[in-house]
């Protein structure tokens, strides 16, 4: 098998062998200590195993260098059932991600550790908190850079909105059940676990609507300190702890989203950019 | 008749690292079958054979700065690929991860020539026939260390005993090594 | 019995930005095949490129795109973007995505759903472009030009009957621009290409026919060649500047380029360029575009 001095190279045969688990492991050993160093007999391994094999394990490779691993919240989802596409779409929204999860989820929990720490008085943080989480969680969902890829994204024909309201629905469900959950560990009333629904329900339609004309960040911004303004107000003021979520309130909150969506609705009927509401 | 590649392997990584995805490719073809017949020796579960590949490839694009231009890409990617393996199957305990010692060649298998005996052998020369005579535990660490290249405190996770275990059987299997050499070998014609 | 219908028309179109007036009166139709849109800045090729895209709409006058009107309602409006390629102006590209991830992001918007397809579709246009090799490189690492590429990538996905270009060469090399120039080309077969150029070199590389745009009206819309015979007669190559030229500058072999105005004595009549034809056309609205070597 020698051609050259000092150049030897595996028999094909030999190798079929060591790829068929026949070899003892001291020869074993040896044919891989020699292969591991030689390209030759490594070109000659490649002919022999077969090609689906290789082709396959290609296909993952590619995969895996051309789609960065989706953060860990979407593989949940994924394996819950979200649909493929959606997941795409959803993977580049910041507030999905890990991190932005956990730190809602602590903010919650120190507000919620407040109330109940202090028996049901210090109630500003968890008002404060539970409706902000997901007005936050939907801006920052509007993606790195507002106006990145906004003129694809609106003559796209998946539609602006629907991917709006697709990502606000995703937040939304991200956010308001480990809120609710929190929500019971308050002290108070029974109604007081789900008051903060209200809220919560009346400025994210307000958020959309106002980021129509301003822009997430600064709809953001705005609904922030107005609703900051809202509840350190009441507590200054002094108003009773859960007077921000009473029933005199509510109502005000319900008009707030009817009178948001309605804005939302005409803004869908102008002409300012063809099929755009928000 | 084997000519010199075109392009160095250590080059091609310093590609990859610089973004070229042709290069990455290139480097797959080289080393990608090698890899999968390696592993597939130690591990009869041809899926988890072909993720391990995966994963050490893509660690190959995202961290290829991290290759000292100075080695082996070969061995590099062996040893990414071979401790991606036993992490991933530290918990079957059916997986076969080391090679059978006790399949002795029979007539019936096609024996390398004598010629090729000699050249094989240069590795382990009259070690061979010490090596197969050695006791199980001390051929697992012999086999970990010396073979695949794992350090004595990986190879103590692999083989679930203590590194100070792994030391021990590795020096005593030396011992008894050497001590297979100065004996007169029976039956050895 | 249909009236045969082009696939761009603009009757009318007018578009107003507060007290200005971005486009006037525009009427234009297009069909398959590469149109170039020329003008200075400001002259309305960034807005009505828009507008053809369904980016905004128009004031006035009447839009048919694919022969829909997209102002009737979204479900018109849907139908045109899914035969719509698009390249924006301005494009961000969210930095910590690949290459890859980019353009299928974009496809899944143009609802390519089976990822299959999809992946193939994504390397196909990649592909076209020339950064196969990128496709796993995340966009911050990647240049100005190749970033472009990236962006004309997306708009060819599905090889769209519509394609809208706005400045598709900035920060090309010329090797680049002879790749566009191909590819390009290839899609005027099939597909109605709209794109603005600055540069009137590029004109006569990438386009058969030619829309000059200044102060938001159209000037000219016809062949390219025609556009440069109306510049015959007005342009010389004379020892002195002329008087009332509309522009002149010394050339390398030491005469001067003089364009429009009355010939100085002893000028030869010289073969007009694009570019001559062009600041012919617009008089003193037209901006220098090309710097004489």
């Amino acid at each position: 098998m020698t051609t050259r001095t000092g150049e030897w190279h595996a028999d094909p045969a030999l190798l079929s062998r060591y790829l068929a688990g026949d070899l003892d492991a001291v020869t074993g050993a040896s044919v891989e200590q020699h292969v591991s160093r030689c390209e030759t007999c490594r070109a000659t391994v490649g002919r022999l195993l077969e090609p689906q094999l290789l082709e396959r394990t290609w296909a993952g490779i590619r995969d895996g260098v051309e789609r960065p691993t989706p953060p860990y919240p979407m593989r949940v989802a994924r394996r819950l059932g979200l649909p493929e596409p959606t997941a795409v779409l959803l993977a580049s929204a910041a507030s999905l991600r890990g991190a932005w999860l956990v730190g809602a989820f602590l903010s919650l929990s120190f507000a919620t550790l407040a109330a109940y720490a202090s028996g049901g008085t210090a109630l500003a943080p968890f008002l404060l908190a539970a409706p902000l989480a997901p007005v936050l969680g939907v801006a920052a969902a509007y993606g790195p850079r507002q106006d990145s890829l906004e003129a694809l994204i609106v003559t796209a024909p998946y539609g602006r909105t629907r991917l709006i309201l697709l990502r606000t629905l995703a937040v939304l469900v991200s956010v308001l059940p480990v809120t609710a959950l929190l929500g019971l560990a308050v002290p108070g009333p029974a109604w007081l676990a789900a008051a903060w629904l209200g809220p919560a329900l009346a400025l994210v339609p307000v958020l959309l609507a106002l980021a129509g004309f301003v822009g997430p960040r600064f709809a953001a911004t705005v609904v922030s300190l107005v609703w900051s303004g809202v509840v350190l107000g009441a507590t200054w003021a002094p108003l009773a702890p859960t007077w921000p979520v009473e029933a005199a309130q509510q109502g005000v909150y319900v008009g707030l989203a009817v009178a948001a969506c309605a804005v939302i609705a005409l803004r869908a009927g102008t002409d300012r950019q063809p099929g755009v509401a928000l | 008749m084997s000519t010199a590649p075109i392009v160095a392997d250590a080059a091609l990584v310093a590609a990859v690292a610089d973004g070229d995805s042709g290069a990455l490719r290139e480097l797959y073809q080289r080393h990608g079958a090698w890899l999968h017949a390696r592993l597939l020796r130690r591990c009869n579960d041809s899926e988890v054979v072909v993720e391990v590949v995966q994963d050490t490839f893509v660690v190959l694009w995202k961290d290829a700065r991290r290759f000292r231009q100075d080695g082996e890409v070969g061995a590099w990617l062996w040893g990414i690929a071979f401790r991606r393996m036993v992490s991933r199957l530290r918990s079957r305990r059916d997986v076969v991860l080391i090679p059978e010692w006790d399949v002795l060649p029979t007539l019936q298998q096609v024996m390398p020539s004598a010629e090729d005996q000699v050249l094989l052998g240069v590795e382990y020369g009259d070690l061979a026939a010490g090596l197969r005579r050695l006791s199980p535990e001390f051929r697992s660490v012999v086999q970990a260390v010396v073979l695949d290249g794992l350090t004595t405190k990986e190879a103590g996770r692999l083989l679930g005993v203590r590194e100070n275990t792994v030391k021990t059987r590795l020096h005593r299997a030396k011992a008894q090594l050497r001590a297979t050499l100065t004996e007169p070998q029976e039956g050895w014609r | 019995m249909s009236v045969p219908t082009s696939t761009v028309e603009l009757a009318g179109v007018g578009k107003r930005y507060g007290r200005t007036r971005a486009l006037v009166d525009v009427d234009l139709a297009f069909d398959r095949g590469v149109t170039g849109l020329l003008g200075p800045n400001g002259a309305g090729k960034t807005t009505l490129l828009r507008i053809v895209a369904t980016s905004i709409a128009a004031d006035s006058g009447e839009v048919r795109l694919l022969g829909r009107d997209p102002h009737r309602s979204h479900a018109d409006v849907t139908t045109v973007r899914r035969e719509l390629g698009y390249l924006p102006q301005e494009l961000g590209y969210p930095s910590d995505m690949t290459a890859f991830g980019f353009v299928e992001y974009v496809a899944v918007l143009k609802e390519w759903n089976d990822r299959e397809r999809r992946s193939q579709e994504v390397r196909r246009v990649l592909e076209a472009v020339g950064l196969a090799d990128q496709a796993p490189v995340r966009i911050r690492r990647l240049s100005g030009g190749q970033r472009r590429r990236v962006g004309l990538a997306q708009a060819l996905l599905g090889d769209p009957k519509l394609v809208v270009l706005d400045e598709p060469t900035a920060g090309l090399d010329p090797a680049q621009r002879a790749d566009l120039r191909r590819t390009l080309s290839a899609l005027g077969h099939r597909s109605t290409v709209l794109l603005s150029i600055h540069q009137t070199e590029d004109v006569a590389a990438l386009c058969e026919r030619v829309v000059v745009l200044a102060g938001g009206t159209v000037r000219f819309d016809g062949a390219v060649t025609d556009l440069v015979a109306t510049a015959v007669g007005r342009v010389w190559l004379a020892d002195e500047p002329g008087d009332d030229a509309l522009v002149s500058w010394r050339t390398g072999t030491g005469r001067h380029h003089v364009v429009g105005g009355r010939p100085p004595a002893g000028a030869d009549p010289a073969e007009p360029t694009l570019e001559d034809a062009y600041l012919l056309m617009l008089g003193p609205d037209a901006q220098r575009v090309h710097t004489p070597s």
